[in-house]
C-alpha cells in the first residue's frame, strides 16, 4: 500500500496520543506493581482500584504553579523538558508501533487511507532511534545546567557521564545483530526472525541481548542506574527545580524511552511482530509489556549502583564484552 | 533584748555521740531542735509546755528512758535518740495513730504537709497490728473561721496547748468522745507507752472548753497552724487548694505592730481567672504566733488599681498645693521616708493622729531615760521574764504579741503578772494563778507606776520626794491576831525497859494572842485592789522571781500627763531591775515615729493617704488615686521588737505608687525599695539595701528577719517626776477608743474573713442597759453605733472602735483615749 | 591521662562485634573473579524472585499488609495513651475524681488545671477541671498517679485539629451517665497491677 503523508500524520498523532497515554498509565502500573511487590495496595482511592489516579495526577501537574527559579536561564530551563519529550517521541517515529491498517472506506474524508506500522520506515531505523535517544541527553543536561541549582549541576554531570558512556555499549551491543541481519531497518529485523521462536536473535546473540538490556536500563535512567535523579543523593538531580507540567514532560519522556527500548529489544532480539496477522501484534505487545514489567520488577528488587561502579561496569566490563562479541560474531560470519 | 548566749549559761550534752551546747534548764527536745538534731515528736511545741500526749519523743538519757520534751538537760548528759526498745514503742505508737485514721489523704487539706504521714513513713509503718471499732465523729465549725474534723484528729493536743500556753484564750480542750473500750489483751501484748497513749486517744476529742459548740475566742487561728494533720482548717480554705500549689511569699503581718512573720500563700484565682490571689496565711508557728488580723486579714489588696494618668496628674497638682498630708501607721518605712522628704523639700505638714502621741511619748522617754528605744521585746520576755506588768494596754485588743508574752510567761516561766487597766477584763486573770488585775480609775496610770516603784524599786536609789510620796499612801495599824505557836516541852519519862528516866522533848501547839503592826498600802486600794489581801498575794508572786518586765500600752501615750508618765517609766527603769517594752499603736507606728517629723494638727488643703482629706490617696480602692496595699508592695516595717522587717508583694498591683509621685515632685530613685538604704541612720536605721536584708529564723528560734534597730543609751540623771494629778480623773460615762481583737484599720475591715463589726462594745450588763443602738455624744460631735456585748469586758466603760478612718473617731477623741461621753439610746 | 581516648572519634568501635562480611577482593584479578562469580551465581535473580514471590502472595494469598485507615482501624493496646477519659463509679454513677490534685501536680507539661470547693455534703467537689490538649504530651503520668482510677487514657486517638490548643472540660471526658454500663475498666497505665492483692497487707478487722 502507498504510504501517504496523511497516513503518516495519522500515525504520528496515534503515537503521540497513545504513547503519552501509555506513559501516564505506566505510572499507575509502576505504582501498583511496586506496591504489590511490597505487599501494599498502591493507589486505591481515585476511581475503581485507583485507576483514575492518572487523571488526578494529570490535573495536578497541569494546574500546578509554574515556577522558574530566579537565577535560572529561563529559556533553556523551559526548553529542556521539551527536548526530552520530543526526542523520545521522535525516536518512536522510526520504530514499528501497532500494525499497519487501512482506515475503513465508510469513514468520510480519511476513508481508505493506509496507516503504516512505522511512521517513517527509514532504512537506517536502528541508527536513527539510537541517535535520537542519544540526543535526548540534551534534555537532562540542559535542565540541570540551566536551573542554577547545585543538585541540578550534579545531576547534569551524571547525565552526561552516564548517557555518553552507555551510548557506546548500546551501539556496540546492537552492532552484532545488525551484522547478522545486514540492515538497519526494523522491518528487516522483523523479517530476519520471521521463522518462529527458533529464529529469534536472542539465541544467536545472547551476550548482545544482555548488554543491550543493561545499557537500555542506563539509557532510560531506570534503577539500578537512576543516578541522575537519585533523591537520596542528589535530591532530584536535573529535575530538582522542576514542577508541574515541565517536570511531567521529563516523566513522559522517560516512559516513552522505556517503551522505545522495550520495543527495540522486542523487535531486535525477540522476533518482533508477525506481519501476517493480529496474533503477532498481541505477541509483540506481550513482549513489550514484559520488558516494561521487567523494568518495574528490577526497580522493586535491586538497589542502585554507585557512580564509580557504573563507570567501571560500563568501560571495564560491558564495553570490552561488546567488542569481543562483535569480533566473535564477525569471525563466525567470516567462517 | 534577747538573751545573749554566753559560755556561762551553756552546758554541753551529747546526743548520739556528738557533743552539743545547750542552755541550762532547757528540755532535751528543745536543745536538740536548737542544734538541728532530729528527735521525732508530734505533740510538743517549742514555746509551749510539754503535753506528753504522743510519747514518741522517747529517748534514752544517761541510760534511762525519758521523754525528750519533758526532761531537762544536765551537764554531760548523754542522750541516745533511738534504741531498739524506743523504736518498737515509736512504731507501735504510729500504728495506733493510724488505726481508723481515714485514708482519704487525697482530699485532705493538709495535702502532704502532714506530720502523721511523715512519721508513719519515717517509722516505716507498713502493716497494722491493732484494731478497734471506729466512732462516728461529726465535722463542726467552732467559729466563723475554725473548721474541725474530729475524724482526722489524733488528739495530740497541740491546738489546746498553744491556745492555753501561747494565745491565752484556752478556748479549746479535750473532751470525751465515747469511743469503744480497748481490748484488755492489748495491755499485755502492746508496748506500754503505745497502750496508754491509745487509751487516752480512744476516749478523747477536742472541743470548745466553754461547753458549747462555739469557741468564743479571739479567732487567731493558731490552732489551725499547729495542727499536724488536717483536722483543723480555716473554714474558708477547706478544700480550696492543695498546699503544693500555693506559692509562699514571705511577708510581715501588716496590721498590728507585732510585725509577725507570715507567708502569704498565693495561687491563681481559678481556671478562668489566672490572676493570683491569696488563699491563706501561714507562719513559722514554732517561732512566732499570729493574731487573727495577721492570719485572716490578708485579702485587703487594691484590685481596682490601674495606671490612671488623669488621676496621677490630679495628684501631682494636689501635692503642689497641699499644706498637709494626713496619713496613718499603715505605711512602709520607705513611704514614710518619702513623706518626710516631701516635708523637707516642699514644706508640707505631716499629720498622723495614730502615731503623733506615741512619737511624743517616745521623745519624752528618751529625754528622761537616755534610752533611744525601750529595752526589751515580747520575744525576750517570753524567753526570760518571770514577772510581767502591763500598764495602759488593753492587752486583748491592742497588741497580740504582748498578750501572748504576758500569758506565756505565766504558763511557761512559772511567772506572775500585774495588770493595770481601767476596763475590766475577765480573760487576763485566767492566764495564771498569780496574776493580779487592777481595774483602776481612768487617770490613775501614774499611781500604777508609783505602785511599781514601791514594789520593785531599790529604795536607796529612789529620790527622797518620791519615797515620801509613796510612803504617804501607807497606813500603819496595830492589830491583835491569834497565831499558832509551836512550843517544845521537855518531860522526864520513865523508860520501861531500862528503868531509867530519860528526857524527852515533845512539840505542843498553842494558840497565842499576838500584837503585830500591819502596813496597808493605800496605793493598792486606790488602784482598785484589796490592800489587805495584796501583801500576801504579792509575797507569793515574788517567790523565785528573777527577771522583771513591764509592758506599756497606748493609753499612756494619749494620757494628759504623758510626759510625767514617761519620766516615771524612766525612773522605774533606773531604780528597779526592770525591762520595759512599749506597744507601738498599730502597724508601722514605730517606723513612722522614727522617720517622720510629725505636726500637731492639719491645716489647709489636705492630702489623705488612706485617711480623710481633700485629695485622697488610697489603697482601699476608693480614693482619688490608687495606692498599693501592704500586701502589694515591697518595703520594710518596724515592729514592737525594734526590728526593721522586710515584706514582699504577694499580689499584683497595676497602678501608680507613691514613688512615682515622688519622681515627678522632687525626684526619686527607680524603685520604692531603693529608699531602704536611705533611712535615717541617726534614728537607728542601717544603710542596708532591701535585697541584702535577711529573712529567716534560726533553729533555736532567734529572729534573723531584717535587722535590729540600733539603740543608744546615754547616762542621764534621775528624772524629776510629779505627783499624780487627781484632776485628770474622768467621771461619768466613759468611752474608750479600742478596737475589737482582730480589727485594726480599714484594711482588716475590708478582709472577708474578719467579721468584727464597727460597733460599741460593752460588758454584757452594760449592753443590756444600753439597748441595740446608741448615739455616743462627744464634746465635738457624735457617732451612732450598734451596741454589742463582749462578755469578756466588765465594768461600765464602753469601747468605741476607730478602725474606720472615715468615721473620724480619732478626731472625736481628740488627743486622748478616754473621753467622757453621753450615751443616748436611739 | 592522655588525650588518645578523646581523639578516637569512633566511639565504641572497640566493642563492636564484627559480622562475617567476607573479604573485599584484593587486586584486579580477585575483583574480576568476584564479578564473574556474582554474575553467574544468579544472586540478582534471587532478589527478583523474592519480590515476585511477595507480589504473588499479596495478590493471590491475601497477604496484603495495607490497612485502609479511615475505613479500617487496627485494634489498639489497652496501654495506648490517647485522649483522657473520666470514669464513674459503677454502682452509684458518681464520678470517681476526688479532686486530690495529684494529676495536676504530676503533669510535666503543666496542662491540667482544677478548681475544687467544699460542697453542701461536706465533700470535696471538683468545680472545674480542664486539660489543655494543645500542651498534653500523653505521658500517662496523670493516669498512673490517680489513686481512684478516675482519670485514664481512653482509646480516642484521632485528635488532629485546626487550632493550636484544645481545652477539654470535665464533662467532655466524663463517661456519659447513660453509657455507664458501657464503661470499660482501664487496663493500661496506672491500672492496678495483676498481682496487687499479693502486695496488700491485711489490717486486722475482727469486729
Amino acid at each position: 500500500m502507498e504510504v501517504t503523508w496523511i497516513g503518516v500524520l495519522i500515525k504520528a498523532i496515534i503515537i503521540l496520543a497513545v504513547i503519552s497515554a501509555i506513559a501516564g498509565f505506566g505510572t499507575y502500573i509502576e505504582r501498583k506493581v511496586l506496591a504489590f511487590m511490597q505487599r501494599r495496595l498502591g493507589p486505591m482511592h481515585v476511581g475503581p482500584y485507583g485507576l483514575l489516579q492518572i487523571a488526578a495526577d494529570g490535573i495536578k501537574l497541569f494546574t500546578k504553579e509554574d515556577i522558574v527559579p530566579q537565577n535560572a536561564n529561563a529559556f533553556i530551563f523551559k526548553i529542556a523538558p521539551v527536548i526530552t519529550a520530543a526526542t523520545a517521541f521522535i525516536a518512536l517515529s522510526a520504530v514499528p508501533v501497532f500494525p499497519d491498517f487501512t482506515i475503513p472506506s465508510w469513514i468520510p474524508v480519511l476513508g481508505g487511507t493506509f496507516v503504516p506500522s512505522i511512521a517513517s520506515d527509514l532504512n537506517i531505523g536502528v541508527l536513527f532511534v539510537l541517535g535520537m535517544m542519544a540526543a535526548g541527553l540534551y534534555g537532562p543536561l540542559l535542565a540541570g545546567m540551566s536551573q542554577a541549582n547545585k543538585w541540578g549541576i550534579i545531576g547534569a554531570a551524571r547525565t552526561a557521564v552516564q548517557f555518553l558512556s552507555y551510548e557506546v555499549v548500546t551501539g556496540l551491543s546492537i552492532l552484532a545483530p545488525i551484522m547478522l541481519v545486514g540492515s538497519l531497518s526494523f522491518v528487516d529485523f522483523n523479517a530476519y526472525q520471521a521463522g518462529g521462536i527458533g529464529d529469534w536473535l536472542v539465541w544467536k546473540q545472547p551476550v548482545a541481548f544482555v548488554l543491550f538490556l543493561i545499557a537500555g536500563f542506563a539509557e532510560t535512567n531506570r534503577t539500578p542506574f537512576d543516578l541522575l535523579e537519585h533523591e537520596a543523593e542528589v535530591v532530584s538531580g536535573y529535575a530538582t527545580e522542576y514542577s508541574g507540567m515541565r517536570w511531567g514532560m521529563f516523566f513522559i519522556g522517560e516512559y516513552a524511552n522505556m517503551i522505545t527500548v522495550s520495543v527495540i529489544a522486542a523487535v531486535v532480539f525477540l522476533g518482533g511482530y508477525d506481519a501476517a496477522g493480529t496474533l503477532g501484534w498481541l505477541f509483540i505487545m506481550a513482549k513489550i509489556a514484559f520488558f516494561f514489567f521487567l523494568m518495574l520488577w528490577v526497580r522493586a528488587a535491586w538497589p542502585h549502583v554507585r557512580p564509580d561502579q557504573l563507570m567501571w561496569l560500563c568501560w571495564k566490563v560491558l564495553m570490552p564484552l561488546a567488542v569481543v562479541n562483535i569480533v566473535i560474531t564477525a569471525l563466525v560470519m567470516m567462517v | 533584748m534577747s538573751e545573749v548566749q554566753t559560755v556561762d549559761n551553756m552546758i554541753s550534752i551529747t546526743i548520739d555521740g556528738i557533743e552539743y551546747k545547750a542552755k541550762e534548764g532547757e528540755y532535751i527536745l528543745n536543745a536538740a531542735r536548737a542544734n538541728d538534731v532530729f528527735i521525732p515528736a508530734i505533740c510538743y511545741l517549742t514555746r509551749c509546755s510539754p503535753t506528753l500526749a504522743c510519747r514518741i519523743c522517747l529517748v534514752e538519757a544517761d541510760g534511762k528512758q525519758v521523754y525528750a520534751c519533758n526532761a531537762k538537760v544536765k551537764e554531760g548528759m548523754e542522750v541516745v535518740t533511738s534504741t531498739e526498745n524506743i523504736l518498737t514503742e515509736r512504731r507501735a505508737i504510729m500504728e495506733v495513730y493510724d488505726v481508723n485514721h481515714p485514708l482519704q489523704c487525697g482530699v485532705c487539706d493538709k495535702s502532704g504537709e502532714c506530720e502523721l504521714q511523715n512519721y508513719t513513713l519515717e517509722l516505716a509503718v507498713d502493716s497494722q497490728s491493732y484494731m478497734i471499732p471506729d466512732t462516728k465523729r461529726e465535722t463542726t465549725n467552732w467559729s466563723s473561721v475554725l473548721h474541725y474534723d474530729p475524724g482526722l484528729c489524733i488528739v495530740c493536743e497541740r491546738c489546746t496547748t498553744v491556745c492555753k500556753d501561747m494565745i491565752g484564750d484556752a478556748a479549746i480542750t479535750t473532751a470525751k468522745r465515747g469511743g469503744a473500750e480497748l481490748d484488755k489483751s492489748y495491755k499485755e501484748s502492746m508496748p506500754k507507752d503505745a497502750y496508754s497513749m491509745w487509751n487516752k486517744l480512744q476516749k478523747s476529742v477536742i472541743a470548745p472548753s466553754n461547753g458549747t459548740g462555739e469557741t468564743n475566742c479571739s479567732d487567731c487561728g493558731e490552732c489551725i497552724a499547729v495542727c499536724p494533720v488536717g483536722a483543723l482548717a480555716s473554714r474558708d480554705f477547706v478544700y480550696q487548694s492543695n498546699a503544693w500549689d500555693l506559692k509562699r511569699v514571705p511577708a510581715v503581718a501588716a496590721h498590728s505592730s507585732d510585725g509577725a512573720q507570715i507567708y502569704y500563700e498565693v495561687k491563681p484565682t481559678s481556671i478562668t481567672d489566672r490572676t493570683e490571689k491569696i488563699y491563706r496565711v501561714t507562719n513559722e508557728w514554732n517561732y512566732v504566733s499570729l493574731d487573727g488580723s495577721a492570719r485572716f486579714a490578708y485579702d485587703f489588696q487594691n484590685t481596682t488599681a490601674s495606671k490612671d494618668k488623669a488621676a496621677f496628674d490630679a495628684a501631682i497638682e494636689a501635692f503642689k498645693k497641699a499644706e498637709t498630708i494626713r496619713f496613718n501607721a499603715m505605711i512602709t518605712n520607705e513611704e514614710a521616708m518619702m513623706l518626710q522628704t516631701l516635708k523637707e523639700k516642699m514644706g508640707v505638714k505631716l499629720y498622723n493622729p495614730e502615731v503623733k502621741a506615741f512619737q511624743t511619748f517616745l521623745n519624752h522617754y528618751e529625754a528622761a531615760s537616755g534610752n533611744s528605744l525601750w529595752t526589751t521585746d515580747p520575744d525576750a520576755i517570753m524567753k526570760k521574764s518571770d514577772f510581767v506588768i502591763s500598764i495602759g494596754a488593753a492587752l486583748r485588743n491592742d497588741s497580740p504579741a504582748m498578750k501572748y508574752a504576758f500569758n506565756n510567761v505565766q504558763k511557761l516561766n512559772k511567772g506572775a503578772g500585774l495588770y493595770f487597766h481601767p476596763v475590766g477584763d475577765t480573760l487576763i486573770p485566767t492566764f495564771g494563778k498569780t496574776v493580779e488585775v487592777f481595774t483602776h480609775k481612768v487617770g490613775h496610770e501614774e499611781l500604777a507606776l508609783y505602785l511599781v516603784l514601791d514594789l520593785f524599786a531599790d529604795k536607796e536609789k529612789l529620790p527622797e520626794d518620791v519615797k515620801e510620796y509613796i510612803d504617804s499612801f501607807k497606813k500603819t495599824e496595830t492589830k491583835t491576831i491569834k497565831e499558832k505557836e509551836v512550843k517544845t516541852v521537855k518531860e522526864m519519862v520513865l523508860n520501861e525497859e531500862t528503868g531509867e528516866e530519860e528526857e524527852v522533848s515533845k512539840k505542843v501547839t498553842e494558840m497565842v494572842d499576838k500584837e503585830i503592826t500591819v502596813t496597808t498600802n493605800g496605793l493598792v486600794d486606790l488602784l482598785g485592789g484589796d490592800a489587805s489581801k495584796f501583801d500576801a498575794a504579792f509575797e507569793k508572786m515574788m517567790k523565785k522571781k528573777e527577771h522583771f518586765s513591764m509592758m506599756l500600752g497606748e493609753d499612756l501615750y494619749y494620757h494628759e500627763k504623758a510626759e510625767n508618765i514617761a519620766k516615771l517609766v524612766a525612773l522605774v527603769e533606773a531604780t528597779c531591775d526592770m525591762d520595759v517594752v512599749m506597744t507601738p499603736p498599730k502597724s508601722n507606728a514605730l517606723g513612722v515615729a522614727l522617720i517622720c517629723d510629725l505636726d500637731d494638727a492639719q491645716s489647709g488643703y489636705t492630702i489623705g493617704y488612706n485617711e480623710n482629706g481633700d485629695f485622697r490617696l488610697s489603697a482601699l480602692g476608693d480614693g482619688d488615686l490608687d495606692m498599693p496595699a501592704l500586701n502589694q508592695q515591697e518595703g520594710t516595717l518596724c515592729n514592737i521588737g525594734k526590728r526593721l522587717l522586710p515584706t514582699n508583694a504577694a499580689v499584683e498591683y497595676n497602678g501608680y505608687e507613691l514613688n512615682d509621685l515622688m519622681k515627678v515632685l522632687v525626684g526619686a530613685p527607680e524603685l520604692t525599695i531603693d529608699w531602704t538604704a536611705m533611712l535615717p541612720t541617726d534614728r537607728g536605721f542601717k544603710a542596708i539595701a532591701f535585697d541584702d536584708l535577711t529573712n529567716s529564723f534560726d533553729n533555736d528560734g532567734s529572729d534573723n528577719r531584717g535587722y535590729r534597730l540600733e539603740t543608744s543609751n546615754v547616762e542621764t540623771d534621775l528624772p524629776e517626776v510629779e505627783k499624780c494629778d487627781e484632776s485628770a480623773l474622768l467621771e461619768g460615762e466613759i468611752a474608750y477608743r479600742c478596737n475589737p481583737a482582730r480589727q485594726f484599720n480599714d484594711f482588716t475591715d475590708k478582709s472577708h474573713e474578719i467579721f468584727e463589726a464597727f460597733a460599741l462594745y460593752a460588758s454584757t450588763e452594760k449592753a443590756e442597759a444600753l439597748g441595740n443602738k446608741v448615739e455616743v455624744v462627744f464634746d465635738n460631735g457624735s457617732i451612732t453605733l450598734d451596741v454589742l456585748a463582749d462578755e469578756k469586758i466588765t465594768g461600765d466603760i464602753v469601747k468605741v472602735p476607730d478602725f474606720k478612718a472615715a468615721k473620724g473617731v480619732y478626731d472625736l477623741f481628740g488627743g486622748s483615749r478616754y473621753k467622757t461621753v453621753t450615751l443616748r439610746k436611739v | 591521662m592522655g588525650l588518645e581516648q578523646f581523639k578516637n572519634r569512633n566511639v565504641g568501635t572497640q566493642n563492636y562485634t564484627m559480622v562475617d562480611a567476607g573479604h573485599s577482593p584484593q587486586g584486579a584479578m580477585c575483583q574480576f573473579k568476584q564479578v564473574v562469580k556474582r554474575t553467574f551465581k544468579g544472586e540478582l535473580f534471587v532478589g527478583l524472585w523474592v519480590t515476585m514471590r511477595s507480589m504473588i502472595k499479596a495478590l493471590f494469598a491475601n497477604d496484603m499488609h495495607t490497612v485502609k485507615y479511615p475505613l479500617e482501624k487496627l485494634p489498639i493496646s489497652p496501654r495506648y495513651r490517647a485522649i483522657h477519659d473520666m470514669l464513674r463509679l459503677l454502682e452509684s454513677g458518681h464520678y470517681r475524681c476526688i479532686g486530690c490534685g495529684l494529676c495536676e501536680k504530676i503533669c510535666i507539661s503543666n496542662c491540667i488545671a482544677m478548681d475544687t470547693r467544699y460542697d453542701e455534703n461536706q465533700r470535696k467537689e471538683v468545680s472545674e477541671y480542664t486539660i489543655n490538649f494543645g500542651r498534653c504530651i500523653f505521658c500517662g503520668y496523670c493516669a498512673e498517679v490517680c489513686p481512684e482510677l478516675a482519670i485514664v487514657h481512653g482509646p480516642r486517638y484521632e485528635n488532629a485539629s485546626q487550632q493550636r490548643a484544645g481545652f477539654s472540660l470535665f464533662e467532655d471526658m466524663l463517661t456519659p451517665i447513660d453509657k455507664l454500663n458501657l464503661q470499660q475498666e482501664y487496663d493500661g497505665f496506672g491500672a492496678v497491677s495483676p498481682n496487687a492483692d499479693e502486695n496488700i497487707k491485711q489490717t486486722p478487722l475482727a469486729y
